[in-house]
């Protein structure tokens, strides 16, 4: 058993270093192991998450063009967090008093023996020297709770306000009456809403980014929390959490952003794990069923040979794209179906081959005389035919490879893969809807493409070497 | 004399019967996968796109009654086989008009996109086959081995891509859509140009995708020739390399050829799927996959019925001018 393992060792030794003769397998094998180790670890490389959508601003370029004069002033994603200790807390009112908790600020009203407003101003002051964005965005957890104190009503309203001095009103709560949690779910503004738009006085077509944010300088961020109170002993109590704001840029990561504003750079890198299980496990069923069927009729032979070759035929003879397509249309999007379909109308042609293999080997002397020895069929086959049969196993398991990648892109680019599965061909197919043509996006129609191609060519080069040095009736012709 | 064409007959008959039977059982298995499969066994129901929801469920039934689908399977596949044998391909779930007008408006764009490009690929490919084969192991040879392993590991969809956003996007010297200008030229030449100027960017896709693999199949089959015996003879005669080729090894290699080439050709007809609908271009390929999306089932029945027949046609008479060609392929 030890002999026979270090055997085995010792071939697979004189396998690479023979390998290292053929100039394209190595090279094969190592865009090959590039692709496998960018796959294991592609949580590492991928800054974030292939899924997360509203990283930065939709089709945002890539981060390194800021190199370039036109770009160097491109809005980049600002993110600010105004807690307690950020804001500059104006209160004229003795009834109110404002209490830090944790970073969250407690504005508690005391009730007292009139009907008042009384009013709350928070600012916060922040520097933005970019140029103009198109969109902003906000969000204000708060909490109202009225204590014994019916009638009372809390206001809420954010501000902002130009370097030049010009103040546009972005969220107005109206009037709470009631006790309201909007900490987990927090109040919102969005400059793309054309409610907003609206409201400020600007047309729905304009971007409100490029409106309000367009002088560079400092800006301020006001809130104004206003509070009714009612004549008694209740209390009014506004809890105000971490107001974020944030503007979003049009430069990030590596290869910018798309329609979604999802990271391209994730979406490649994630690429890989989809293209890598869809090309081997469907080169490993394919062979596999490929050898099985193969095997079963060149042994068998008469009446199971040709059903066997007859089924074979009909899948031949059936168009396989356009079946593939209508499947995947009528049955739904799923990767492992992807993967099964693609196995199944691709082993029809090794089954051939293997069957014809078999037959010569079937009729040769020393498996005539182990079957007058008595061997059973399973002997003979294990014992005598797949040994014989093993380069071409290796071979096509890789030279298999390439097509399942391709056809996999090919469905997933006319938007038939996996939705949830970030693949290649599904970004080609968004750049090709979302209008990255008209906005000449190459960064991201390029890649994509390219690392399918490398990919499969990797498998293509390493299967030629494999065939090289496995079929030695090659190196004859040469 | 009278034996061989006797022989050749009976090797059509037995071909004819073997090619029938492929093409039921090909149905069958399109009919199992597209019909039985998603209703039957997955439970997935494609009256849900095209129904009214607001309908109750008598009035449900009555229109499931007039699609024929509360008979049992085995007559809906009865009736299945039998309308597409006899060439009733029945009216597209959208458009309500018949697959047939339908497929005719599309036929001509289809014929010319991928019979140009079917032809030039044979010409192309023959060509620099021949002349790599004939200069094995200079660079030229080199050349083409390398550039055609290099292309066929690119998507056809993505050259497609890359040649619309060069010289469609970028350099706006081709149309990026469409087969022919809106409104259409009404001058017949200027016709002819404008569908040319169309054409030109799926063609060179095509052919891209086609012309090195071709060659290289072509350069692999003539080099398996080149040490029999008759290649060393014709060379002892003092024929030039260039008539050895065409004369002598191009002959013997006819066979799979002449099997590549019937592969080909139904191709013509149904078109390409990818290459006609990354350029928009108003064919029965697009027309196939625009169907699929829309779940309707008599136009992609229809396309993959007649892909099969024209398969297995062409490949029927391959055989048979293959075994005229060359006797030895009948006693088989």
């Amino acid at each position: 058993m030890e002999a026979m393992s270090s055997g085995k060792l010792i071939a697979l030794k004189d396998f690479f270093l023979e390998l290292r003769l053929y100039k394209t397998g190595v090279i094969g094998l190592v865009i090959l192991i590039v692709y496998v180790l960018i796959a294991i670890f592609a949580p590492i490389i991928a800054p974030v998450s292939p899924n997360e959508t509203e990283l930065a601003d939709s089709y945002a370029f890539p981060e390194w063009f800021s190199i370039f004069p036109g770009y160097r002033n491109m809005p980049r994603n600002v993110f600010i967090c105004v807690g307690y200790d950020d804001w500059l807390i104006k209160n004229s009112d003795e009834n109110v008093f404002v209490n830090e908790d944790g970073e969250s600020v407690v504005i508690v009203a005391q009730c007292n023996d009139e009907v008042a407003v009384k009013s709350v101003t928070l600012e916060y002051q922040f520097k933005y020297t970019y140029d103009p964005p198109k969109r902003f965005s906000g969000r204000i957890p708060f909490e109202v709770t009225i204590y014994n104190a019916t009638g009372s009503y809390v206001r809420i309203r954010c501000f902002i306000t130009t370097p030049k001095g010009r103040t546009y009103e972005l969220y107005d709560s109206m009037s709470i009456a009631y006790n309201l949690t909007k900490l987990e779910t927090p109040a919102s503004y969005d400059a793309r809403d054309i409610y907003l738009k609206l409201k400020l006085g600007f047309s729905p077509h304009d971007d409100l980014g490029e409106k309000i944010l367009d002088e560079k300088g400092t800006y301020k961020l006001k809130l104004v929390v206003s509070l009714l109170t009612v004549k008694g002993n209740g209390q009014v109590r506004v809890r105000l959490g971490v107001k974020e704001f944030r503007v979003y840029g049009k430069l990030y990561g590596v290869l910018g952003t798309d329609n979604l504003g999802c990271d391209i750079f994730s979406n490649l890198v994630y690429g890989t794990r989809v293209s890598l299980l869809v090309g081997v496990l469907a080169s490993v069923i394919s062979v596999s069923v490929g050898l099985i069927i193969g095997i079963i009729a060149g042994y068998k032979g008469g009446v199971i040979d040709q059903i066997l070759m007859y089924f074979t035929d009909t899948l031949l003879f059936t168009p396989i794209l356009p079946l593939i397509i209508a499947i995947s249309v009528f049955i739904g999007k799923s990767l492992y179906l992807e993967i099964a379909l693609i196995a199944l109308f691709s082993w029809m042609g090794f089954a051939r081959n293997t069957r014809a293999y078999v037959m010569s080997i079937r009729d040769s002397m020393y498996v005539e005389s182990a079957k007058a020895v008595g061997a059973s069929d399973m002997y003979i086959i294990f014992r005598h035919i797949l040994p014989q049969l093993t380069p071409i196993i290796y071979i096509t398991l890789v030279m298999r490879v390439p097509g399942a990648i391709l056809l996999e892109a090919t469905l997933s680019f006319l938007n038939l893969g996996d939705p949830s599965v970030p693949s290649w061909g599904r970004m080609l197919y968004s750049a090709r809807y979302a209008g990255a043509f008209f906005r000449f996006m190459w960064w991201w129609i390029i890649p994509p493409g390219l690392a399918i191609t490398f990919l499969a060519l990797a498998f293509v080069m390493l299967g030629h070497a494999l065939d090289e040095i496995l079929n030695p009736k090659l190196r004859v012709r040469r | 004399m009278s034996t061989g064409s006797s022989g050749l007959l009976r090797y059509m008959g037995r071909r004819a019967i073997d090619r029938a039977a492929v093409i039921i059982s090909s149905l069958t298995l399109q009919f199992l996968l597209l019909r039985v499969l998603p209703y039957y066994v997955l439970g997935i129901d494609p009256s849900f796109f095209f129904l009214n929801p607001n309908l109750t469920e008598e009035q449900r039934e009555i229109i499931r009654q007039q699609f024929g689908l509360d008979e049992p399977l085995s007559s809906q596949f009865v009736k299945y086989v039998l309308s597409l044998l006899t060439g009733q391909l029945g009216f597209s779930f959208y458009t309500r008009r018949p697959v047939y007008v339908e497929l005719m408006e599309r036929l001509p764009n289809t014929v010319l996109l991928l019979g140009t490009s079917t032809v030039l690929t044979i010409v192309l490919g023959l060509i620099i086959g021949i002349i790599a084969v004939s200069k094995r192991g200079t660079r030229f040879d080199a050349s083409v081995i390398g550039s055609s392993i290099f292309i066929s590991a690119f998507p056809l969809f993505y050259i497609g891509l890359l040649l619309l956003l060069t010289f469609g996007f970028y350099l706006k010297w081709f149309p990026i859509a469409g087969s022919v200008s809106r409104p259409p030229p009404r001058d017949p030449v200027k016709y002819v140009a404008d569908l040319l100027w169309h054409m030109a960017l799926p063609l060179t896709a095509l052919l891209i995708a086609s012309v090195g693999g071709f060659a290289l199949f072509i350069r692999n089959l003539f080099l398996t020739q080149l040490g029999e015996d008759y290649v060393v003879t014709a060379r002892a005669k003092g024929l030039t390399e260039r008539e050895v080729m065409l004369k002598h090894v191009l002959r013997n290699v006819l066979a799979p050829v002449i099997t590549i080439l019937a592969l080909e050709f139904p191709g013509i007809i149904s078109g390409a799927v990818i290459t006609e609908t990354v350029f928009s271009w108003y064919g029965v390929g697009r027309w196939l996959f625009d169907a699929a999306m829309q779940f309707d089932y008599p136009v992609v029945q229809a396309v993959l019925f007649i892909q099969v027949v024209l398969t297995v046609v062409s490949l029927y008479i391959a055989d048979i001018v293959i075994a005229i060609l060359d006797p030895r392929v009948r006693l088989r």
